[in-house]
């Protein structure tokens, strides 16, 4: 009797962890579109105020601003939400209003305002659009035929499109951004990975500095200050920490492992 | 009355205009006429991140402490610049200690 109880016991617990697995990291994840890779909700006020809430697509912007023009000079954080946006500071002319004032001229037009006295109505929607049927003014498929292909997220090779010259992103905003000196990159260096007879990942300061500079992964993202002493594990990229900040979210995924896992093993 | 001559009307006209440019002149850029003591002293110490790896200890260590006087000044401010103000400051200020941690354990 007291056996079968036990044995009904071990039972009871397998099921209720597999139902927790189930629940949490056992349910695969839907791969976003390549035109939706990089898409951040923002909804810190605007449901509150029964607006839509803010769908923003990384790809426009990054094809023509430095991550670091709008993580650093213009104060975005680099998790959603943790602005926390009012529409007040864009009128102010402060985050989207730092550029989308009505007055800006970029491409030879002028940008339309964000959240300013006269965008009542259907203008809302050009930003604050989860649930609505908006026709974008930039179409992405058009947007990116151009350029270098890329095997996943966006379906770009956004370092090609650079270096290539296909894009040009903008580091400097006029008003906003400080005149700064040219920067003296620091060296690449390879990384060695845990798991044996993989690759060895060369990482490319060069690369990573044109778009974010030194202040946008340092110490916020890598802590550490001597190379190697921040240990971190794949497991901890894909959960978004690490080079998953980004890369798991708006450069280039994961899933595409030859990008870094780059240096045979000798 | 006779009209003056022609040459004197246009000397005039001339003189006249010369006189109204001045005015005509647009107005300089308002950051650029009158940016307040706080942004000046915040564009100058945040504009050496760039080099920030070349910068000696003593150096790292005044821009640290510029940093850590500028502050009260920002949290002042009306809301929204306070909001990116202050966490710009904070992204220049850790990465000068950063660098200046680094340097203290080679």
């Amino acid at each position: 009797m007291r056996r079968a109880f036990g044995v009904a016991a071990a039972l009871a617990a397998l099921l209720a962890a597999g139902a927790a697995v189930g629940q949490g990291a056992g349910v695969k994840k839907r791969r976003p579109l390549p035109q939706e890779y990089g898409r951040v909700v923002l909804d810190n006020h605007s449901t509150a105020s029964r607006m839509a809430p803010v769908a923003f697509d990384h790809w426009l912007h990054r094809a023509r601003f430095t991550c670091r023009l709008c993580h650093v000079d213009v104060g975005f954080a680099m998790k959603a939400g943790a602005t926390d946006v009012r529409a007040a500071d864009n009128q102010r002319g402060f985050y989207c209003g730092a550029c989308h004032d009505r007055k800006t001229v970029f491409d030879g037009k002028k940008l339309f305002g964000a959240c300013g006295p006269g965008t009542a109505g259907e203008s809302c929607a050009r930003c604050h659009s989860v649930g609505k049927q908006v026709t974008p003014e930039v179409d992405f498929t058009a947007f990116t035929r151009g350029l270098p292909r890329g095997r996943f997220g966006n379906g770009v090779d956004w370092e090609q499109a650079e270096e290539q010259g296909l894009i040009r992103p903008a580091d400097h905003l006029e008003g906003v951004s400080i005149a700064r000196k040219p920067m003296t990159a620091q060296k690449d260096f390879a990384l060695s990975p845990k798991l044996v007879e993989m690759p060895e990942i060369v990482f490319s300061h060069k690369k990573h500095t044109v778009w974010n500079g030194c202040e946008l992964c340092h110490p916020d993202i890598f802590v550490g200050v001597k190379r190697g002493s921040t240990r971190y594990s794949m497991a901890e990229i894909f959960e978004g920490k690490y080079c998953g900040v980004c890369h798991a979210t708006v450069a280039f995924p994961t899933t595409d492992c030859q990008r870094c896992h780059t240096r045979p093993v000798q | 009355m006779p009209h003056p001559p022609r040459a004197v009307r246009r000397a005039l006209a001339a003189l006249l205009l010369a006189l109204a440019a001045p005015a005509a002149r647009p107005a300089p850029p308002p950051a650029a006429a009158a940016a307040p003591a706080w942004r000046t002293e915040f564009d100058e110490v945040c504009a050496r991140t760039q080099d920030a790896m070349a910068l000696s200890v003593e150096e790292l260590r005044s821009l640290v402490a510029r940093c850590d006087a500028l502050l009260p000044a920002l949290e002042k401010l009306a809301e929204s610049e306070r909001k990116v103000f202050t966490r710009r400051l904070q992204a220049c200020r850790s990465l000068y200690q950063f660098v200046l941690d680094s340097r203290g354990q080679k």
